[in-house]
């Protein structure tokens, strides 16, 4: 209004040009401005120190004896030369590899279901909310589901505390964040794909089949990829699932199918355990520094393909 | 009478309709088992819980400390060490989320946006348990120590702090979202009455985003009350500890109680009720996150509604 | 077979005391070396060997974890002579142990104490009985942080006062020092937080303890509990028992003296049992001159000795001078005497 009123008189004309032409030196916008700076540079900067500091911590280990680090086992004794990760990762494996075989096709179907079949009503809205729900629901809780019905209920066909219970507590742990992810990627492909379908007479399934999951499927691979990288790093669902805590006789090569009813470990348990033995025998701190070196490796490995994989496919649809 | 095309023709080959037919069961059932999932995980919660909630003397909920293994269960005791650390990570991941999220969504050239919206991410990925590392080894006594002499060498600032670290990029994805689904109108209205762009970003843009902006908060209180092994690593306390309201000692948060007492075994040994509390523990937890998530989910759908 | 196995372990046992026992006083990596002496001395033995190294099975070990190192020392040695047995060793604590081992679903329970009655007829209900092995001594090491200069030496009455049922609520240490004089001892701590650190109700720690030092004076005092107060952070793992002792530097914390001996920052306490000061040394263990040693054992489940032969070759392995004798040493704990384990022996042998 002010503005408004005064616009014909000349002083306020100049003053406008004045504070157009001093928007570069405007201290207000510039502490703002720094201030925005400021905190992500912080966060850029607990990364690099996180990083740095690990790195720091577990290089001794690293760089002297990697590859019987790689290949050594769980031992009472920071100093063992056999000591090693080879347990955690042959755990991890199998709980990447058992999420993809049960999550994804569960998750996908239900993303597919969701978007492309389900009828607007109560049901529908209803597996929406719960699966958003179960999206949210801490790890540690997941642990709880696991312990129940993996261990206790069915512990005859799984093994009890086995790797197999620990596999399918994350596979379920990550179902939501596979169908979450799976929507999204689903609900972006373009209505004109489908309609271009329909009108040359295609089912329902047959333009899914034909049309959409291959337009999404960059997308949902990328989600997927995020959920097995979310499952290897859990730990706390493992803990409550029964992995084991002290030493594990078994040292199973990476493709033995047995080890899936076998007591077990995985990278992020050895971490802990580790990291809780250094009060004790303080070369475990390098020790779990050194395998929280090789589980980031994999874990931002499958995240950068991720995060890579789904650029691409946002400039490819740009 | 050749050549006449009969409805017969016109319709879909019985094949393809069985095909159909069978696709939608099928997708139907992998749907149905979140539902499945949700109902066992609800009842498993309370086939255990039941028995404590049912045998317990209320009154050993209100005590010194959580002691379980001495049938002294005070959830006052976890409940004031989950609230310090969700309300020191907080403190963390809200300002500095925030920022990054203003930054991204209205300062940033698409040049930094492509840099750094992946090291945010990267960072999300970073799993909980080098965290705790981190939080344990660096934090306590790099920062906290600093800060407090006498704080102990795990301690629920370490450990919240770890926490809030976390959570960053979940404040900074969500807030960010928000912010962009303001529509470019807004903006350009502000630019148009000559608001600078720091008017513009603060005073336009944030208060047309704010639901989302609480619901990121929200969401990030949500995960920070349940992270685990952030606390059971770096916060301090063993299978029990004794009631505190200071951020300089250790104790037990809900989560960091349930992983301590089930470590090793699920066969824990206790006075009675011991086993019980951790599903107990894991029924409130599980209620608390599951109210927060439903009203970050209601600010999150104004968002949608209103653009 | 089993006589072979056990004439194979005796000859073991022998090499051991000639190549080995000698030596383990100077260090204890040279354990290693006797184990692998003793194993290759072994393969040239007799061909019983070759079925012990073509041995396949698990061992599913749980209880104490006092004992889990000395577990887990002998599965690491065992490992060398039997590459196909698989011994998982797990520490939750002894009670806990027994919990798994009376349901069936352990062979070895390691415990820090012998079975309680309650706990024996817990497995009486399931059927599952045990073999009682006593495998070493273990003293119990009472500590604080490194940084603390106000206590050097403690009696069963300071500890009454600081940590016995009766000290409940007391935040300093000088809440603790009337009740302290009262029952005999020095008393005069500083005004300073006392933060506790210790093992939980299910360890045997946790009951040795109890036991040792607050039994009779609880008695004596009319007092219902004879247990430590609740309100101190406890665990069932040593090593987060040792980080809390070592995060305060007015931390009073207790555990197995082998944790103890080798953990960076913490200061193991004198103990005075009425003839003054004895300072926590394998030696005054041994002799029972430090007022607060236990001995450490292994249950075994016999039913499984019969469906499992990996388990009989563990324990025969278990029962050598290599794991009694040089194990226990190198984990940090205290040997039983000859004629103590010679009846230990025996007992395995004469099942």
């Amino acid at each position: 209004m002010k503005i408004g009123s005064t616009l014909n008189d000349g002083k306020a004309t100049d003053r406008i040009n004045d504070e157009i032409r001093r928007r570069n030196s405007d201290p207000r916008g510039i502490i703002f401005r720094t201030f925005l700076q400021l905190g992500l540079f912080l966060a850029l900067l607990i990364l690099t120190v996180l990083l740095v500091d690990v790195v720091q911590n577990g290089w001794g280990t690293l760089s002297t004896r990697f590859g019987d680090f790689l290949s050594g086992t769980l031992r009472s004794r920071s100093i063992d030369e056999k000591l090693g990760v080879h347990q955690g990762l042959v755990g991890s494996f199998w709980i990447a590899v058992t999420t993809a075989i049960v999550a994804f096709p569960i998750g996908i179907g239900a993303a597919i279901y969701l978007e492309e079949y389900a009828p607007k009503n109560r049901l529908t809205r209803f597996i929406e909310i719960n699966i958003r729900n179960l999206a949210g629901v801490p790890s540690v809780v997941y642990g709880l589901l696991g312990l129940f019905i993996f261990v206790n209920t069915f512990g005859k066909w799984t093994g009890g505390k086995s790797l197999l219970s620990a596999a399918l507590t994350l596979s379920i742990l990550v179902l939501p964040i596979v169908i979450i992810t799976a929507s999204e990627a689903i609900r972006a492909t373009p209505q004109s794909l489908r309609e271009g379908a329909y009108g040359v007479g295609a089912t329902r399934w047959e333009v899914v089949r034909r049309q959409v999951l291959p337009y999404a499927a960059p997308g949902i691979l990328t989600g997927t990829l995020l959920a097995m990288s979310r499952a290897i790093g859990e730990a706390a669902p493992l803990i409550l699932v029964g992995a084991v805590t002290g030493r594990l006789g078994t040292n199973p090569g990476f493709l033995d199918l047995g080890a899936l009813k076998e007591r077990f470990v995985a990278m992020p348990i050895v971490i802990t355990e580790w990291t809780q033995n250094s009060g004790r025998d303080p070369g475990f701190a390098g020790a779990a520094a050194a395998a929280i070196v090789v589980l980031l490796v994999f874990v931002l490995a499958l995240n950068s393909i991720a995060i890579l994989l789904r650029n691409r496919f946002e400039k490819r649809r740009k | 009478m050749s050549g006449t095309v009969t409805i017969e023709d016109l319709q879909t080959a019985p094949r393809r309709v069985r095909k159909e037919r069978n696709a939608k069961f099928l997708l139907l059932f992998t749907a149905l088992i979140s539902v499945v999932i949700s109902i066992v995980l609800v009842f498993s919660l309370f086939s255990e819980a039941w028995d404590f909630i049912v045998g317990i003397d209320w009154a050993s909920t209100w005590s010194e400390g959580w002691y379980p293994r001495r049938g002294l269960y005070d959830v006052k005791t976890l409940f004031v060490a989950t609230l310090i650390t969700t309300g020191i990570a907080m403190a963390v991941a809200g300002p500095i989320g925030l920022a990054a999220a203003i930054y991204l969504s209205e300062y940033a050239s698409s040049r930094t946006r492509a840099f750094i919206k992946p090291v945010l991410e990267i960072l999300a990925g970073v799993p909980s348990v080098v965290l705790g590392f981190f939080a344990l080894f660096f934090i306590a006594p790099e920062i906290i120590g600093r800060l407090n002499e006498d704080a102990s060498a795990g301690s629920l600032a370490a450990a919240g702090v770890g926490v809030g670290l976390l959570t960053i990029p979940l404040v900074a994805s969500v807030s960010e979202d928000a912010m962009k689904a303001v529509p470019l109108d807004l903006r350009e209205a502000g630019a148009g009455l000559g608001a600078r762009k720091s008017v513009i970003s603060s005073r336009v843009v944030f208060p047309a985003a704010i639901s989302g902006i609480v619901a990121s908060f929200i969401v990030a209180t949500s995960r920070a009350i349940g992270e685990t092994m952030v606390v059971f690593i770096a916060g301090g306390a063993a299978d029990s500890a004794g009631y505190t309201h200071s951020a300089f000692e250790g104790s037990l948060t809900m989560t960091a109680a349930m992983a301590s007492l089930a470590s090793g075994t699920d066969q824990v040994k206790g006075e009675g009720l011991t086993f019980q509390s951790l599903f107990f523990v894991g029924l409130l937890l599980f209620a608390i996150t599951f109210m927060l998530n439903m009203v970050a989910d209601r600010f999150v759908r104004r968002v949608q509604e209103r653009y | 077979m089993k006589r072979r196995l056990i004439n194979l372990f005796a000859l073991l046992a022998c090499t051991a005391v000639v190549f080995g026992c000698s030596s383990s006083e100077d260090s204890s990596s040279s354990s290693s070396e006797t184990a692998s002496a003793s194993a290759s001395a072994s393969a040239s033995a007799s061909e019983s060997v070759e079925e012990v190294e073509s041995l396949e099975g698990t061992v599913e070990i749980s209880g104490s974890s006092t004992v889990e190192p000395v577990s887990v020392r002998v599965a690491e040695l065992f490992e060398d002579v039997a590459p196909g047995v698989a011994v998982n060793v797990d520490g939750p604590g002894t009670g806990d142990g027994f919990e798994l081992f009376c349901n069936g679903e352990t062979d070895i329970s390691g415990a820090s104490r012998a079975i309680k009655d309650a706990e024996a007829e817990a497995c009486a209900a399931t059927g599952v009985e045990y073999i009682e092995l006593q495998v070493g001594i273990d003293g119990i090491g009472v500590m604080t942080n490194a940084n603390n200069d106000a206590v050097d030496c403690v009696s069963k009455g300071d500890l009454y006062a600081l940590v016995g049922p009766e000290s409940t609520g007391f935040d300093s240490w000088s809440d603790a020092n009337d009740l302290a004089v009262e029952l005999g001892g020095t008393g005069g701590f500083p005004d300073a937080p006392l933060d506790i650190f210790g093992p939980g109700a299910e360890s045997g720690t946790f009951d040795s303890f109890n036991e040792m030092t607050f039994k009779s004076i609880a008695k004596s005092r009319d007092q219902e509990s004879r247990e430590a107060r609740p309100d101190y952070v406890s665990s069932g793992d040593d090593n987060v028992i040792l980080t809390g002792i070592q995060g305060s530097d007015t931390s009073l914390g207790w555990v197995g003296f082998a944790f103890a001996a080798n953990a960076a920052d913490v200061k193991l306490l004198e103990m005075d049992g009425g003839d003054g000061c004895v300072a926590p040394t394998p030696a005054t263990i041994a002799s029972g001159e430090y007022p607060l040693s236990r001995p450490l054992f292994i249950y075994v489940n016999p039913a499984k000795l019969a469906d499992n032969p990996a388990l009989e070759a563990y324990v025969d392995f278990f029962m050598t001078e290599v794991s009694l004798q040089d194990a226990v040493t190198e984990v940090g704990y205290v040997p039983l005497a000859a004629a103590e384990m010679a009846a230990t022996q025996n007992t395995w042998s004469s099942r």
